[in-house]
């Protein structure tokens, strides 16, 4: 279980998250919506211990990410996958996605490679192993960016706004992969600006507003008249980005 | 007067013995001065202040001594206080103190420029600090700094030169003797001419062919 008690976060005087409580179950997938600077970005970035907390607590599995001896633990139970891909650019496709299980999981490296190789047929890049980032499209990274973070077999996948930064051809790319994990039970976190598809994959969807966690209900409520779009705040967020 | 190479024919191999002196004090020099100025730039962007502190005086004292003064000190110097150190040593020594704070400069300008968030997906993935610095911090910093570094070498091979002032004959050593004795300076020099510009076109050769591998995957962009 991934639980996030009552966290607080402030950058200097700005409050980002003001006392937010998630509970992400195994085989869930949660997307979270919000505006930009909801806090969003910053909530998936102290799961994952890359920002520290300023109160609450968040534990991945009962492993507390505050503490320094437990981060690790956590951390090899949380894979992520960032919007702007972040991939190792003098490594092929393939060396970034076997580096941490070579190098963390301590797996053979003829294993390690097998299993990478696999990764990559999965989301249809089984012939792009040995391409450096340079050489690949931004929907054939974030596909690889995904593939990296499978590699370390993670209980929860955190995906930060992945595909932000794409067009929408290769947005369509990377979401029909998303869809996929979804549907063989891979437990997802999932920041996204994209309504529609959040409303296809998800179980719950959670709605940030000014780091505050105004709504968390399940998929069909959230988009129910009675239930999220009761929240005025909720329904002006849903007419406008179905508008643009 | 006129250019007769020929006189020096019998001072040949006097002359490569010297510099075969030079490249072997340069090659030393030029691992020294990497590792040392990889070394301290680690300390330059260490998060803990003494130790980052202690790397920028190093930097900035070596950078503001005339090289032959720091020479001068080490070999005439230091023996004064009992410390006692042969002219070879002393020159490769020398040169790595002072390439590696020049080294450290390039290096630590290719770290800082690593992108963030390169390190973070590191970071989250559990990859130590050991391992994220060999493995990806010194490799993409190397991509950028091995053309400054380049210059630094070749820097070094030139004021490798100043050796000669401390006894040790190389290159320049040896060619200011075969001048003296065969009164032939202009011939000497033409030659010393060529063989530094050598030296130095094939560093810089090694240079590009190494930039060009570690940037392979933008092959296109870079040649």
């Amino acid at each position: 279980m991934l639980k996030v008690e009552n966290v607080k976060k402030a950058f200097g005087p700005v409050t980002v998250l003001d006392g937010v409580n998630l509970t992400v179950n195994p085989g869930e997938v949660v997307s979270i919506l919000g505006s930009s600077g909801s806090g969003k970005s910053t909530l998936i970035r102290c799961i994952n211990g890359l920002e520290k907390l300023n109160a609450g607590k968040i534990t991945v599995d009962d492993f507390d990410v505050s503490k320094p001896k437990e981060l690790a633990e956590a951390r090899k139970r949380s894979g992520t996958v960032f919007q702007l891909f972040n991939l190792y650019p003098h490594m092929t496709a393939l060396q970034n996605i076997t580096l941490a299980p070579i190098e963390v999981l301590k797996r053979p490296k003829a294993e390690a490679e097998a299993e990478g190789r696999a990764l990559l047929t999965q989301v249809g890049l089984g012939d792009r192993a040995d391409a450096y980032p340079a050489q690949l499209s931004g929907g054939q990274r974030q596909r690889v960016g995904i593939c990296r973070a499978l590699a370390m077999k993670p209980r929860y996948l955190l995906l930060d706004e992945v595909t932000s930064a794409l067009d929408p051809e290769m947005t369509s790319e990377v979401l029909d992969i998303l869809a996929k994990l979804a549907k063989d039970g891979t437990t997802m976190v999932f920041v996204t600006h994209e309504i529609e598809f959040a409303r296809q994959i998800s179980n719950r969807i959670v709605f940030l507003e000014k780091g505050v966690l105004l709504v968390d209900l399940p998929t069909e409520k959230f988009f129910a008249a009675d239930g999220g779009l009761a929240q005025p705040r909720v329904a002006q967020f849903l007419s406008k980005m179905r508008k643009d | 007067m006129r250019l007769d190479l020929t006189i020096l024919i019998p001072h040949l191999g006097f002359l490569a013995e010297g510099a075969l002196l030079t490249l072997e004090a340069c090659a030393l020099a030029l691992i020294g001065s990497v590792i040392l100025g990889m070394l301290v730039a680690i300390a330059r962007t260490s998060s803990s202040k003494w130790i980052s502190r202690l790397a920028f005086l190093y930097v900035d004292l070596f950078r503001n001594i005339p090289f032959i003064v720091q020479l001068f000190f080490f070999y005439y110097g230091l023996p004064e206080i009992g410390i006692y150190i042969d002219a070879f040593t002393t020159g490769v020594v020398a040169l790595s103190i002072a390439g590696g704070a020049y080294a450290s400069d390039a290096i630590r300008a290719g770290i800082l420029a690593i992108d963030n968030g390169i390190l973070e997906a590191a970071e989250v993935s559990g990859l130590s600090k050991r391992v994220t610095f060999t493995r990806i911090v010194l490799p993409i910093a190397l991509r950028t700094s091995v053309r400054p570094l380049g210059s630094v070498l070749i820097n070094m091979i030139l004021t490798s030169s100043i050796l000669s002032t401390i006894t040790l004959n190389e290159l320049t050593g040896q060619a200011k003797i075969v001048a003296s004795d065969t009164f032939r300076p202009f011939e000497v020099y033409v030659v010393l001419l060529v063989v530094y510009a050598a030296l130095t076109y094939l560093v810089s050769l090694g240079i590009t062919l190494l930039h060009r591998r570690l940037n392979r995957d933008l092959q296109e962009q870079v040649s």
